[in-house]
């Protein structure tokens, strides 16, 4: 090999990349794994699942990580037979199978900072193959009872007559790999039996492209080693090859061409190939092109770093913020084709706004399905049946957000398992089928993404609630509050329902750490529960942290922003002269409906004298719909989202602050918060409990 | 009766291009094939390594020989290559393989 210094640097490259790649085929194994304990019998996932441990071993290979590739390879094993209808997929298996996937990926992460490894590593790792290989050796005895007709049973302890025919890919010399070794080395693994070269295909000395392969080969190999071992053989060369494998039971002449491991399309085109060298050399890509067309993982994606995407939205914010200072000035000097071409410039940096952020969004499907391990693992170690639901996995949301909000999402679906779900005994006693059920759901709903976890178990009992809220001083002694507050009061500092804490969701992290996780990415939760028949917390989140379409308002000199999607209507240009309690709240009728409405002069303290006239703009949040009531209605406006410092935190009703092109500031409405200011009740002194004042 | 064609110590993917060159240069400088033109014959005493890539230009010019209807001998082939040729199943390569014996 020459250039040994340039492979290193080009191995120093590419190993991100390899790893990014092979955690992605972990996490694919794992959903796998998960998908076939659901159904044992597919075929397609029990073949999906040993290419991806297969892509793991091979690419693992080429970088040298010897660690990886050993270990892969006894896991495959036990999947080649699985494959082979030796070996059905027991709940038992299926956890070592997860097991072992884990280990994969700390060794795959471990190749990023190598180094020697501690003996407990070492010693946790040669368990796990002690258990793969007696799971795959509990087999041997029960071969012929067990496998199917279609899976010829390899008996692997006598060596066997396998009949081999390969037709190499065009490029196999190109890619540094060389049939004659490949055969040497098969030679090692059995006996080589009557090899054929298949002559024809390889054109006369003036035809040919000396490095172009056309060589192909039939052959057999006497060996006790199963099909995987033989397959491994080309594992560096299986994408660019036509490989035909036939067990040794079913061994004949004739059946070579009904074999299992490729298709027959690509086998070997003896007549074609004697007549024209092009079809020999067409065969082996069409191959190819089929694999790639079968396979799931066949995306058409670029990767780009989140940093420089990010680097891109600060940029953009920038760019709006500059494009509405230049629009207002535009306005002020009057000058019709000026503002004209603001105006362009506006709808076109609108555009590429909308499609920057789009570029950030990702379905949040693959975050919840992250959890079906967490379910499964939590489920077994409680000794609960729980059948897991994802409904709405192609709801798209913001990448940040989607990061943030996967961790109070793992604890919300813990203390599902833990607290909510019953044992089955439990459950049955109590009228309900023995099988727990969780779901996970996700959709869109007026400008936000709403998720929500659902189980059918003990729900919340509110007295247990009350009794810890006295007893750590929430809720003063011997008051009770109204039913809803009751349950928001599990999302208060300080509290905890669970009697011992538990290994599971007891981990220090209470559901108030959830309730700020949340609300730091400008969310909301709220709970739900029917004692006896489940919970229900649903987290709203807006779609984007970066910026949003707003609708913009004065009072007096302060600027105020609505989320757009937010607002409903507004009522525009009605008397000021409506009578307001000491908190600026009031009524108005709209088309026969009584709306409640909230003065924002008066709810903020703003000094500015009241206009005659004013504009209420009614806003929806939820089921909830009220008005607030402001001096102008000054339109729509892009807003990128500044969040608001930390004097400000205590503030109700804001979430964040904006910079306007003239350079003002306008504060964010938290339209939720705002709602509930402008609707509870005047005598309900809600959320008050516990808060710093 | 033409000069024998002398294979080079190294008969890999590394010399193909250039190997090919020559074999055809020394091919065109053959006298015209005539009734009684003898077999071409290829001195292999040589090859010290060989790749399937190697392997395959040898099958070429044997084609390459047929086409021209004249018989194709490996003379002495070292036994690398003899190796080589059995394990890729071209063992037809040397069956008129002279002195060694090599051709089983």
């Amino acid at each position: 090999m020459k250039g040994h210094e340039h492979d290193q640097s080009f191995i120093a490259e590419a190993l991100p990349v390899f790893i990014c790649e092979a955690q992605e085929q972990i996490e694919r194994l794992e959903q796998l794994l998960l998908g076939l304990e659901d159904a044992p019998d597919d075929r397609e996932l029990l073949d999906a699942l040993f290419r991806c441990a297969h892509t793991v071993k091979g690419s693992a290979g080429m970088f040298g990580l010897d660690r990886v590739v050993a270990f892969t390879h006894h896991v495959e094993t036990l999947l080649d037979r699985l494959r082979e209808g030796l070996l059905a997929l027991t709940p038992e298996v299926s956890t070592l199978l997860l097991q072992c996937n884990d280990e994969i990926r700390t060794l795959v992460a471990a190749a990023q900072a190598p180094g020697d490894e501690d003996d407990r590593a070492l010693q946790a790792r040669a368990a796990l193959v002690l258990r793969l290989q007696a799971a795959c050796g509990e087999v041997a005895p029960a071969v012929s009872a067990a496998a199917s007709p279609a899976a010829p049973a390899a008996a692997p302890d006598d060596a066997s007559e396998w009949q081999i025919a390969v037709r190499f890919g065009g490029d196999t010399f190109r890619n540094g790999m060389d049939p004659l070794a490949i055969l040497n080395y098969l030679g090692g693994l059995g006996t080589l039996t009557h090899v054929v070269c298949d002559l024809a295909a390889v054109p006369a000395l003036e035809d040919m492209d000396p490095e172009h392969c056309h060589l192909g080969f039939e052959f057999g190999l006497v060996t006790a080693l199963g099909r995987d071992a033989i397959e491994s053989a080309f594992s560096f060369v299986r994408d660019d090859c036509t490989l035909q494998l036939v067990a040794p039971a079913v061994a004949g002449g004739a059946a070579i061409a009904e074999c299992v491991a490729t298709p027959p399309p690509g086998a070997v085109p003896r007549d074609d190939a004697a007549t024209s060298p092009r079809a020999a050399e067409a065969v082996p890509k069409a191959q190819h092109k089929q694999r790639d067309g079968g396979g799931a993982d066949d995306h058409r994606y670029i990767r780009v770093q989140a940093d420089r995407l990010d680097a891109v939205i600060n940029l953009l914010g920038e760019l709006v913020i500059a494009s509405a200072g230049a629009s207002l000035l535009a306005r002020q000097s009057r000058q019709g084709t000026l503002i004209e071409a603001n105006q362009q410039i506006g709808s076109l940096v609108e555009e590429i706004r909308n499609g920057t952020l789009q570029l950030r969004m990702v379905p949040i499907g693959e975050t919840f399905a992250r959890f079906r391990r967490v379910v499964r693992d939590t489920a077994a170690e409680l000794g609960k049946d729980v059948a897991f639901d994802i409904v709405g996995g192609e709801t798209e949301l913001d990448k940040s957000m989607v990061e943030r909000i996967a961790d109070p999402l793992m604890h919300l679906v813990r203390n599902a398992l833990d607290h909510g779900l019953e044992k089955a005994e439990e459950r049955v006693a109590a009228g309900k089928p023995a099988q727990g059920r969780l779901t996970l759901t996700a959709c869109h709903e007026s400008g936000s993404i709403v998720l929500r976890i659902v189980d059918d178990g003990r729900g919340i009992q509110r007295d247990k609630v009350l009794a810890r809220a006295w007893e750590r001083g929430l809720v003063e002694r011997g008051t009770t509050p109204p039913e809803a507050e009751i349950l928001k009061l599990i999302f208060e500092p300080g509290f905890s329902t669970a009697d011992k804490v538990t290994n599971l969701s007891g981990r220090g992290v209470g559901m108030d750490v959830v309730r700020r996780n949340i609300e730091a990415l400008r969310g909301t939760v709220a709970i739900a529960s029917e004692p006896g028949q489940g919970s229900r917390i649903e987290i709203r989140l807006p779609l984007t942290l970066a910026i949003i379409d707003g609708f913009l308002v004065g009072v007096g000199p302060s600027k105020f922003i609505f989320p757009l999607d937010t607002v409903v209507e507004v009522i525009e240009n009605r008397p000021t002269a409506t009578r307001l309690d000491t908190r600026g709240r009031s009524v108005v009728e709209l088309r026969g409906r009584v709306l409640p409405v909230v003065s924002l002069r008066t709810l903020y303290a703003l000094d500015s004298p009241a206009p005659e006239r004013s504009s209420v703009v009614v806003i929806q949040s939820g089921a909830q719909r009220c008005g607030v009531m402001v001096d102008h209605l000054l339109g729509q406006h892009q807003t990128v989202i500044k969040p608001l410092g930390r004097m400000f935190a205590s503030l109700r009703g804001i979430s964040g602050s904006s910079i306007l092109g003239n350079g003002e500031v306008a504060l964010i409405f938290d339209v939720p918060a705002l709602a509930e200011l402008a609707s509870a009740s005047p005598s309900a002194q809600p959320c008050t409990v516990g808060e710093p004042s | 009766m033409p000069q024998p064609l002398v294979l080079p110590p190294e008969l890999t993917i590394y010399g193909v291009g250039d190997l090919r060159r020559g074999w055809l240069e020394w091919l065109a400088a053959l006298p015209p094939a005539a009734a009684d033109a003898g077999p071409l014959r290829v001195d292999a005493s040589a090859v010290a390594e060989v790749d399937g890539a190697g392997l395959q230009l040898l099958q070429a010019l044997a084609h390459s020989a047929a086409r021209e209807r004249r018989g194709f001998i490996i003379d002495e082939p070292s036994g690398v290559l003899a190796a080589a040729c059995q394990a890729l199943g071209l063992d037809a390569l040397l069956a008129g393989a002279a002195p060694t014996g090599a051709a089983a």
